[in-house]
């Protein structure tokens, strides 16, 4: 895993290209004068008072002009090298998590995917520039404390010295301020806690015209965040105070000990002031720490990222369908588990084209398995699926595509208004048409009737083209949307659940609608609801992985077992929601 | 922009004593930068190179004791920065909570939950960066000015030359500015867009491969990086303008400074005299000006950004209606509530939710209302509570329009939404809330009628302390409808208010409601409460129809469709708990 990470950190700081190789000129030569001015600052000075060249002084400010000239086009070339770095890496990452085997990218968490996209891909980003820094940022510094030894020693000695407390002291505040920020953050989270609950209620609150005194409440620790906030910046205070005596004091002692060499005539003036500059540059020893850390991050980010590239992708193949409508057959088709154990076990299904069927079970029987593998949500461990006699895997993108659509019982809608999410399975044509400006497209709007959500669009402010953040829908609502979104399909529609919160009004009206297309594609329905396994026309019934039973719904209906699956569970306590009605009348 | 001007320059006056306190220790502080330069100039002239090295180190040693005052400032200042930062914070957060509340309380608003992360995030890198601002630009002018002060003591002349390009680094660092504010905005919230882009597309990556989009998806979120990058080059290139303007104000007198030092010299300027000057240019004058460009251009930038995102998505609400003054009826009125030619919708170019819409509600009614979802139900509960005003109609409760004063509307009706409202504090505020003078005896009953006896009790009584997070949302439910039952409106509008207890306790809630004086409107989420009701208004397509259960079955088909695949399934075909009507 490091090798990976530390290949893709090669590769991020030539994507930096030309840039990087600017910031890396410029860096270098803006070091080699930072490193030369205070000698050449020093000379200058012993030329104004008539002991060295009177051209010091020009060759000190033509230092300055490298140095300033170096340093706007290290600035330059850092930043914009950083920002192509980053954009190549997240256009790579981008479309290698979107084309990832379903399977493995449900297996991350979608917070630690974007974690990578967004902030570990701009970590690595930075590859070119913290490498170069890296490498170019100590010079100025180890530099001047050569400098300052070939000067005189006893200048060296004395900086080591004061270096080292220093650091001592700036070492003591990170454990000071902890502990204040601590309390400062625990009575933050109290005022945003009463905020959250308070907005969570925020219609019993507008009901009840408690405003005034919900925002009085939600502020109540306000004094407390005060004070704590106030010592934080106590603490910060004795921190600063100790930084402040030491860092001038260091250069005090640099004049004290260098003043004592003019006297004894080991230094001129001008190598005295040389010296106090080197003292200083010297300091920003303290600046490579950050520098390192900054490798560090880079590096890390590089390995997350390269983690994340070396998942398979799923690969689609070149063949397209021969003329038909949807004959489905599964061949020996095993599915397993993340650990192995068989969640689909052997199963073989023919389903006749424009067939529906309806796939029944218990709970963790393989239902959902058996839709993903049908339209190729995920490929099987073993066996085939055969979509009008050729195998899935063999099928392009655009083939799958256009032949297959899933319903689910929670789809996430994916598009910037209602019409692009309605669009987003359809040829890239049609995308485009309604992500322009264009009427809406008939077949968006002929979805939408057909999954019955026509009337809910038509009613949001700016019917198809409301952007969806501002369309708040229930559950049933997004069902139906996911479903007009699938209804594209030529072949297979598999619905996964998708409509198990629409009322059953509105599903009757769903199921008239989709029984009602032109082709009669094949329909494979997974459901828990008995009216809908008796209205198709063939039912799989599969139990802990296997097929039971595969015929019409009144035929296994016979079967105690087969009635069982759409029995309740015995819930204990509430009694059936009739009684009460009676009590009433 | 303007707006964060004004508020912080606002601020700032307001809190004019504890600046000064600040003003008077960044004095101190900037001791050592006003005598570095003269000091050194002594301790070189009278000491080192007049072979005096005593005298040269006792003038060094009263540089160290300006550089104890000065750090003793330091820590004092650092100390009075809380008096000026936490105010401003408070101030802050109590304009987030305000507006965040206003907003989310407002006619047909939805929670602005982006509030919290406002207030625990933004609002913390505003209070860090203005700190750092507040600090950053004090030193500077007590450091520059202490150092230029100094510098014209040694030599008038060059203080004059040196001040000049100091000035001219700064009018060009202010000049850009404006534009380095706009690119830092543009920068952030590019980068925002990016992560809510990438994050809708792979939250939704099941569906994209689904849909064979991955191509789609990839160019829609790959747009975003590429703006995002542009974004992140425009503030490269803000960047390098900085540090030429730093070359300019911090570097150009330097340079001044070294063209002219022999000269000075020739006129009789000492060698000790030089080096001082040089030390307040180089360590007093570039150092402060460093420090102030790269704080300005860091944290004030984000300060400005963030500040002005809190302002802008905070803008204070109208001001409160003057609650009109209707003539509040003498004696009650058996109406209690009156919908006359209502229409309602979304938008303009919306269908109307509700069209010329009336509905009479007397003491003693019972009405529940059904349809399938987004038929309007919960809508026409917010148009009859006044949380919604029609485009054309009226809505008068107990004779009064409802267009008023919420906190009076409160008297007339009391609306439990289906989202449970229930704050950290004692069982006994919680269900106070809506009749804070309810005795304790009257709150025991409701608490009994309504069954929330059970949980009262393992909470440990009604002086227990809540926390809605260990709450189950039916048990959430059952607190809101109790405090809704202990109200004194006459109306009680169940909006969905029992969807997450149990069909008995539903049941229990809504007859302890019907028996209730005054009127009863409950939004149905299952059938059975429309068994229960009196009578039934059913949403949906076409005109809305009002009657009783039994005249509906033979009147509305709808409704027979919607009580029919309820009831009218075999029994074996029952599903395990009642339908949800709605989505």
């Amino acid at each position: 895993m490091p090798a990976d990470g530390d290949r893709l950190l090669r590769q991020a700081i030539t994507y930096g290209g030309g840039w990087t190789i600017v910031l890396g000129t410029a860096a270098l030569l803006g070091a080699a004068a930072e490193l030369l001015l205070p000698a050449a600052l020093g000379l200058a000075v012993d030329a104004a008072l008539g002991d060295a060249s009177s051209w010091w002084p020009l060759a000190a400010c033509g230092i300055v002009v490298v140095i300033v000239a170096t340093d706007t086009l290290a600035t330059l070339a850092g930043g914009t090298g950083t920002a192509r770095t980053t954009a190549r890496l997240r256009h790579r990452l981008l479309r290698h998590l979107l084309a990832l085997d379903p399977r493995h990218a449900a297996r991350r968490p979608v917070g630690d995917l974007i974690g990578r996209l967004v902030g570990q891909a701009a970590d690595a980003g930075q590859a070119g520039a913290t490498v170069v820094l890296g490498l170019t940022a100590v010079l100025p510094s180890a530099g001047s404390v050569v400098a300052l030894l070939l000067l005189d020693w006893r200048l060296a000695v004395t900086f080591g010295a004061g270096l080292v407390l220093l650091a001592v002291l700036l070492r003591a505040f990170l454990t000071d301020a902890s502990a204040a920020a601590g309390d400062y953050l625990r009575a933050q989270g109290r005022i945003a806690g009463r905020l959250a609950e308070a907005l969570h209620g925020a219609r019993t609150i507008a009901a009840a015209g408690t405003v005034r005194a919900e925002i009085d409440r939600v502020l109540a620790p306000l004094p407390e965040l005060r004070t704590h906030g106030t010592r934080t910046w106590t603490t910060l205070a004795r921190a600063s105070a100790r930084t402040a005596a030491v860092a001038p004091m260091l250069q005090l002692a640099i004049v004290a000990v260098g003043g004592w060499s003019v006297t004894e005539g080991r230094l001129t003036p001008g190598q005295l002031f040389a010296a106090v500059q080197y003292a200083a540059l010297g300091a920003g020893l303290g600046t490579v720490v950050a520098t390192l850390n900054r490798l560090v991050r880079t590096r890390a980010g590089a390995q997350r990222v390269a983690a994340a590239l070396t998942e398979p992708v799923r690969t689609y193949g070149t063949a397209t369908l021969p003329a038909g409508t949807g004959r489905l057959e599964l061949c020996g088709v095993t599915v397993r588990a993340d650990d192995g154990r068989p969640v689909l076990d052997g199963i073989d299904l023919r389903v006749p084209a424009g067939t529906t069927i309806a796939i029944v079970g218990p709970s963790g029987s393989g239902k959902s398995s058996l839709a993903a593998v049908a339209g190729r949500l995920r490929d099987p461990d073993a066996g085939a699926v055969l979509l009008d006699g050729v195998p899935l895997c063999r099928l392009s993108r655009t083939a799958l595509r256009d032949a297959a659509g899933y319903g689910f019982e929670r789809p996430v809608l994916i598009g910037d208004t209602i019409a692009e999410v309605i669009a987003l399975g359809r040829d890239p044509e049609t995308v485009a048409t309604v992500a322009g400006p264009d009427r809406v497209p008939r077949e968006i709007v002929t979805a939408a009737r057909a999954a019955a959500i026509d009337e809910f669009v038509e009613r949001l402010p700016d019917g198809y083209r409301t952007r969806l953040d501002a369309a708040p829908m229930s559950g049933g609502e997004t069902q139906r949307l996911g479903l007009a979104r699938a209804l594209h399909a030529r072949r297979l529609l598999i619905l996964d659940d998708a409509t198990s919160s629409v009322d059953t009004a509105t599903e009757h009206r769903i199921a008239g609608a989709i029984a009602a297309h032109a082709d009669r594609r094949t329909r494979m329905i997974v459901t828990h609801r008995v009216a809908t396994a008796a209205a198709a026309d063939l039912v799989a019934w599969l139990d802990d992985g296997r097929l039971r039973g595969v015929g019409r719904h009144r035929d296994l209906w016979r079967d105690p077992d087969y009635r069982a699956v759409f029995q309740p569970p015995a819930v204990p306590g509430p009694a059936p929601a009739g009684q009460p009605v009676e009590a009433v009348r | 922009m303007k707006a964060v001007v004004r508020f912080t320059v606002g601020a700032l006056r307001r809190r004019a004593r504890p600046l000064g306190r600040l003003a008077g220790w960044s004095a101190a502080e900037a001791l050592p930068a006003l005598l570095a330069g003269q000091l050194t100039a002594r301790a070189l002239d009278e000491g080192f190179l007049a072979g005096r090295p005593g005298v040269g180190l006792a003038w060094l040693g009263g540089l160290a004791v300006a550089v104890v005052i000065g750090a003793i400032g330091t820590g004092r200042a650092y100390a009075r920065l809380g008096d000026v930062v936490e105010p401003f914070r408070d101030e802050l957060a109590g304009r987030v909570v305000t507006g965040a509340l206003h907003r989310s309380t407002a006619a047909g608003a939805r929670p602005d939950t982006a509030a919290v992360a406002r207030l625990t995030h933004q609002v913390e890198i505003v209070r860090d960066t203005f700190a750092g601002l507040v600090m950053v630009i004090r030193g500077f002018l007590f450091t520059a000015g202490a150092a230029l002060l100094g510098l014209f003591s040694l030599t008038p002349v060059v203080a004059g030359v040196v001040a000049v390009p100091l000035a001219a680094g700064l009018f060009l660092f202010a000049a850009a500015l404006p534009a380095m504010v706009d690119r830092q905005r543009s920068y952030v919230r590019a980068d925002e867009r990016l992560g809510e882009t990438a994050s809708a597309a792979l939250t939704g990556h099941r569906d994209v491969a689904a849909c064979g989009a991955q191509e789609i998806v990839a160019d829609r979120v790959g747009r975003q990086v590429d703006r995002q990058a542009a974004a992140e080059q425009a503030l490269a290139r803000m960047a390098a303008l900085r540090s030429l303007s730093l070359a300019v104000g911090g570097w150009l007198p330097l340079a001044v400074l070294l063209l002219a030092a022999p000269w000075l010299v020739r006129r009789g300027l000492t060698a000790g005299a030089v080096l001082g000057a040089l030390v307040y240019v180089a360590t007093g004058l570039q150092p402060a000006l460093h420090a102030l460009v790269q704080g300005v251009a860091g944290g004030g930038l984000r300060f400005a950004v963030t500040l002005d995102r809190i302002l802008s998505s905070t803008a204070i609400a109208p001001p409160v209606r003057a609650s009109p003054t209707h003539p509040v009826p003498a004696a009650p009125e058996p109406v209690r509530a009156r919908l006359r030619g209502v229409t309602f919708r979304y938008g303009p170019h919306a269908r109307p939710v509700l069209d010329d819409f009336d509905l009479t509600l007397t003491d003693g009614a019972y009405l529940a209302v059904v349809g399938p979802s987004g038929a309007g139900k919960s809508t026409l509960a917010a148009l009859l509570s006044g949380l919604l005003q029609p485009q054309a109609g009226t809505v008068r409760l107990n004779g009064v329009p409802v267009d008023g004063d919420p906190a009076v509307l409160a008297r007339h009706r009391v609306l439990i939404p289906q989202e449970a409202y229930v704050f950290t504090g004692t069982l006994l505020d919680n269900l106070r809330y809506l009749r804070p003078d309810a005795d304790e005896r009257r709150v025991t009953t409701a608490v009994d009628r309504l069954g929330l006896g059970a949980l009262a009790c393992r909470l440990g009584g009604l002086g227990a302390t809540l926390e809605p997070g260990a709450l189950s949302a039916g048990e959430r439910q059952l607190v809101a409808t109790v405090r809704a039952y202990l109200s004194p409106a006459p109306l009680a509008i169940l909006d969905e208010a029992t969807c997450h207890l149990d069909p008995t306790a539903e049941a229990t809630v809504e007859l302890a409601f019907a028996d209730r004086p005054g009127g009863l409107v409950v939004v149905a989420h299952r059938i059975s409460s429309a068994l229960r009701a009196r009578q039934v208004l059913i949403l949906g397509d076409g005109r809305p129809m009002l009657g009783r259960h039994e005249d509906l079955l033979t009147r509305s088909a709808t409704y027979r469709e919607l009580v029919g695949h309820w009831l009218g399934e075999p029994e074996t075909a029952r599903p395990p708990r009642p339908l949800p009507l709605g989505g």
